[in-house]
C-alpha cells in the first residue's frame, strides 16, 4: 500500500551511511525520459526521499518478478525491509524506482533469518499493469542445496495423492499440512508470476488461499499442475480468483498460463484477464 | 444402541488398544434354524477372530457380528454358499470411532472456565459467546455484558465492561473484528479480555487504569461476518446485509461511519470490498457503537483493531489534512509501537491512515476523533502478507502479547493525559 501524495517524513529504517550504488549517474539517463524538469521531477525532495510506500511497491513487484524468474519453488522470497532508494517520475507520470532491499526466504521458520540483499531498478507506466524489472540479488541458497530442494519437492510432488478436491490451502487456521507444502509452494511460485504481471503503481496483491487443485500430472517427467488462486489486492481489498496453468520441472524454465476473474458482480462473466508467459532463461534488461 | 455398542467396542480399544481399520459389522439374517446352526458354526472358528454383537438366537432375530478384516471374505463366501443373507451395517469400524473420538474430544474441549479456554486456537462464534459468559460468571465484580444491539441477522452484539466502579467514568473503546476474516483480532480481543482480569490487581499499570477509567471491549464487531467466514467464505470482510436493487451482500463496515462518507477512498458498489453501504451509518453494527459512544459521552480513547499489514494509525484516513492533535498522536504511536516491537522485535509502521496505507473514507477512528475522541488509533496486526488473513493460529498469542504492550501504552497515557 502507498500514499498517493508525499506524506511528511516517515519513519523508516535508520539510511546506511554508505553512499547509494553508482545510481546516480543512471538516474539522470532513463532511457525515453525526459530529463528531470519542472514540479513532477521535484515530486520527491531529495531530504525526505520517495513516499515509504512506494519504495515497497517496487520492491514487491521486483520480488514477484525475480521468484517467477528464478523458477525455483524450493527458493522463494519475501521482502524484509527496504534499505534504501530513489524515485524520479516524469512527464507522463511514469515512475521509475532505483532500490536496495533485503529479502528472507519464504519458507523459513519463524527465528531463521538469512537476509538476501538485492537492489533493483522498477518502471512503473502511469497506472499500467506489467512493470517492467531489473533485479539482481545476492544469493540466498546455494545453488546444489537449491537444485536439492527443488528435485525432492518435485518427487514429493509426483507422490502425493491427486488430485485433492475440495481441500484449501491453507486451512482456515491458516495451517498447511506439511504433506502439501509442496503444492502451495509451486502454486505460489506460478502466481508469481501472475502478481508481478498484475503489479501497478498503486495495486498490489498476496495469494491468500489455494482454493482448489484441479489435478497434476507428470507427463516427461514435468509437472503439469493447474489450480485455482485467491489473491488479495491490497488497495481495494478485493479477492481475486485465478486459474492458474503452470507446468514446472526443477531446472526448467516455468511455463505459465492464467486466467483472473475481475471484478464485482456476482453474476460477473466479463472482464477477464489473461495472461501466459515462458520464464526466460537470460537477465531481462529493460 | 448402536451408539452403547459403539462406546464400549471403543472402550475396548483404548483398553485394549486394537486397531479396527477395515473391519466391518455385519448384521445377518437368518431365516430358518438350519440357517441358525450355520451361523453357529461360524461362532465356533475361533482364528475368525469374530465378535458377536447380538449372538445367533432364533430365526427372524437379526444377528449383528463384527468381522476383521481378514475374516471377511471367508465369512461373505460362507453366508452366500449357504444363502444366508447378510447387509454391511459398518462399512469400517474405525472410521466411524475415529469420528466419535472426535465428536468426544470437541465435546470435552468446551471450556468449563476461562483456564482451560484455549487461546492458541481460533473459536467460533458460540464459543467466544460463551468464554464472554465464563469471563463475566468468574469476574462479576470487574466485568459485565453489555448488548448494544443486533446484528443484520439478529445475532447480539455484545460488549464487555471492565470497570471499578464510578459512575460513567472515562473509558475505552477497543473493537475487534468488524472485518470478519481478520481472525486473529478477533482472537486477539479474546487474549485481552482474559489478560485484563488477570492482570487487575497484580499488575501496577492496568490496576492503575482500571482504578480511574472504564475498558469496553467489542469482540465480534461483526458477527454476521463472522459467522459466514466460518460456514462460508473464510474470505469474508463485509457485513451481511443486503442492498436493494443488487445480487451483492453486504458493506464495509469501516467505511461507513459519518466521517467524509462517501468521499474518495470508499467505493460506491455494492459488490466491492469497500462499499460505504447506502448512507452513512446504514451498518446496524456501525449504529450500534455510535449511539452507544454517544450516549456514554465520556470516551476518552477509541481503538479499532484490524489485520493484516503490521501498522498502527491515527486519523485521518478521508483526507490528506494532518489532524490538530497530529504531532501528540505521532508521539502516542512511536512510543506504543516501541513497546510491541520490543517484545518479540516485530516491526511496526505508524503515521495517519492516508498517508501510511491509503485513502480511506467514513472510518471509525476518523469519526471518533472528529466526536472529540482525540487518542483514536487503528491497528493492523500481523502479518505482512506471507499469511495474510490466514495466519496460523500457532502466532495468535505471540500477536496479542505484543499488541496488548502498544494498547497498555495508550491507556497508560490517556490515564495520565485527562482533557
Amino acid at each position: 500500500m502507498q500514499p498517493r501524495r508525499p506524506p511528511p517524513p516517515a519513519p523508516g529504517p535508520p539510511r546506511p551511511a554508505a553512499p547509494l550504488l553508482a545510481l546516480p549517474l543512471l538516474l539522470l539517463a532513463v532511457q525515453g525520459a525526459a530529463a528531470p524538469t519542472g514540479p513532477e521531477a521535484a515530486e520527491w525532495r531529495p531530504d525526505t526521499g520517495p513516499p515509504h510506500g512506494l519504495l515497497r511497491q517496487a520492491a514487491r513487484a521486483a520480488l514477484h518478478f525475480l521468484n517467477f524468474r528464478a523458477g525455483s519453488p524450493s527458493a522463494l522470497r519475501v521482502l524484509a525491509a527496504v534499505q534504501e532508494g530513489r524515485a524520479r517520475i516524469n512527464a507522463k507520470k511514469e515512475c521509475t524506482v532505483d532500490l536496495v532491499f533485503t529479502t528472507e526466504h519464504y519458507n523459513s521458520e519463524e527465528g531463521e533469518e538469512r537476509l538476501g540483499k538485492c537492489s533493483a531498478r522498477v518502471f512503473f507506466r502511469n497506472q499500467k499493469p506489467r512493470p517492467a524489472v531489473n533485479v539482481t540479488c545476492a544469493r540466498l541458497m546455494e545453488k546444489t542445496k537449491r537444485q536439492q530442494e527443488d528435485y525432492r519437492l518435485y518427487k514429493q510432488m509426483k507422490q502425493l495423492r491427486n488430485p485433492l478436491d475440495g481441500v484449501s490451502i491453507p486451512d482456515s487456521h491458516g495451517h498447511i499440512d506439511p504433506s502439501l507444502r509442496p503444492v502451495w509452494e509451486l502454486a505460489f511460485l506460478g502466481s508469481s508470476y501472475v502478481m508481478w504481471e498484475k503489479t501497478t503503481r498503486f495495486l498490489h496483491y498476496y495469494m491468500a488461499q489455494l482454493s482448489g487443485v484441479k489435478q497434476w500430472e507428470t507427463n516427461d517427467g514435468a509437472i503439469d499442475f493447474d489450480y485455482t488462486v485467491l489473491l488479495h489486492e491490497f488497495s481495494t481489498q478485493e479477492i481475486i480468483p485465478c486459474r492458474i496453468h503452470l507446468v514446472w520441472s526443477p531446472g526448467k524454465p516455468l511455463t505459465v498460463k492464467y486466467h483472473c476473474q475481475e471484478l464485482l458482480a456476482p453474476e460477473d462473466a466479463s472482464g477477464t484477464e489473461e495472461g501466459s508467459a515462458v520464464a526466460p532463461t537470460e537477465l531481462s534488461n529493460f | 444402541m448402536q451408539r452403547l455398542l459403539i462406546l464400549s467396542v471403543l472402550l475396548g480399544a483404548v483398553l485394549g488398544k486394537e486397531d479396527f481399520v477395515g473391519h466391518q459389522v455385519l448384521r445377518i439374517s437368518v431365516a430358518d434354524e438350519a440357517q441358525v446352526q450355520k451361523v453357529k458354526e461360524l461362532e465356533d472358528l475361533e482364528h475368525l477372530q469374530l465378535d458377536f454383537w447380538r449372538g445367533p438366537a432364533q430365526p427372524g432375530s437379526p444377528i449383528d457380528v463384527r468381522v476383521p478384516f481378514p475374516s471377511i471374505q471367508a465369512v461373505k463366501i460362507f453366508l452366500e454358499a449357504h444363502g444366508i443373507e447378510y447387509t454391511i451395517m459398518i462399512e469400517d469400524v474405525q472410521s466411524l470411532l475415529d469420528e466419535e473420538q472426535e465428536q468426544m474430544l470437541a465435546f470435552q474441549a468446551r471450556a468449563s472456565s476461562t483456564d482451560n479456554f484455549n487461546y492458541a486456537t481460533y473459536h467460533s462464534l458460540e464459543e467466544i459467546y460463551d468464554f464472554i459468559d465464563l469471563l463475566v460468571a468468574e469476574n462479576p465484580k470487574l466485568v459485565s455484558k453489555l448488548q448494544i444491539g443486533s446484528s443484520y441477522e439478529g445475532r447480539p452484539l455484545y460488549v464487555l465492561k471492565f470497570s471499578t466502579g464510578g459512575k460513567n467514568r472515562p473509558a475505552i473503546w477497543i473493537d475487534t473484528g468488524i472485518h470478519s476474516r481478520e481472525w486473529v483480532t478477533q482472537a486477539s480481543g479474546v487474549w485481552f479480555a482474559k489478560k485484563i482480569v488477570q492482570d487487575y490487581g497484580r499488575d501496577p499499570a492496568i490496576t492503575a487504569v482500571l482504578d480511574s477509567l472504564d475498558i469496553f471491549l467489542e469482540i465480534v464487531t461483526n458477527p454476521d461476518g463472522f459467522a459466514y467466514t466460518h460456514s462460508t467464505n473464510r474470505l469474508w470482510r463485509k457485513t451481511r446485509s443486503h442492498t436493494s436493487g443488487s445480487l451483492c451482500v453486504g458493506a464495509d463496515p469501516n467505511r461507513n461511519w459519518d466521517a467524509g462518507f462517501g468521499l474518495a477512498g470508499a467505493s460506491s458498489s455494492p459488490c466491492s470490498e469497500t462499499y460505504h453501504g447506502k448512507s452513512a451509518n446504514s451498518e446496524v453494527e456501525v449504529k450500534s457503537i455510535v449511539d452507544f459512544v454517544k450516549d456514554h459521552g465520556n470516551i476518552k480513547a477509541f481503538i479499532s483493531i484490524h489485520s493484516y499489514s503490521q501498522l498502527l494509525l491515527y486519523p485521518y484516513g478521508y483526507k490528506k489534512a494532518a489532524v490538530a492533535d497530529q504531532k501528540e498522536l505521532d508521539e502516542v504511536a512511536k512510543s506504543a509501537v516501541a513497546a510491541l516491537t520490543s517484545l518479540y522485535g516485530t516491526k511496526f509502521q505508524y503515521g495517519s491512515i492516508y498517508t501510511t496505507i491509503y485513502q480511506a473514507s467514513g472510518s471509525s477512528i476518523d469519526w471518533a476523533y472528529n466526536q472529540g475522541i482525540k487518542y483514536s488509533f487503528s491497528f493492523e496486526l500481523r502479518d505482512t502478507g506471507r499469511n495474510g488473513f490466514l495466519l496460523p493460529a500457532s502466532q495468535i498469542i505471540p500477536t496479542a502479547e505484543e499488541t496488548w504492550l502498544a494498547l497498555q501504552t495508550i491507556l497508560e497515557y490517556t490515564l495520565n493525559h485527562p482533557y
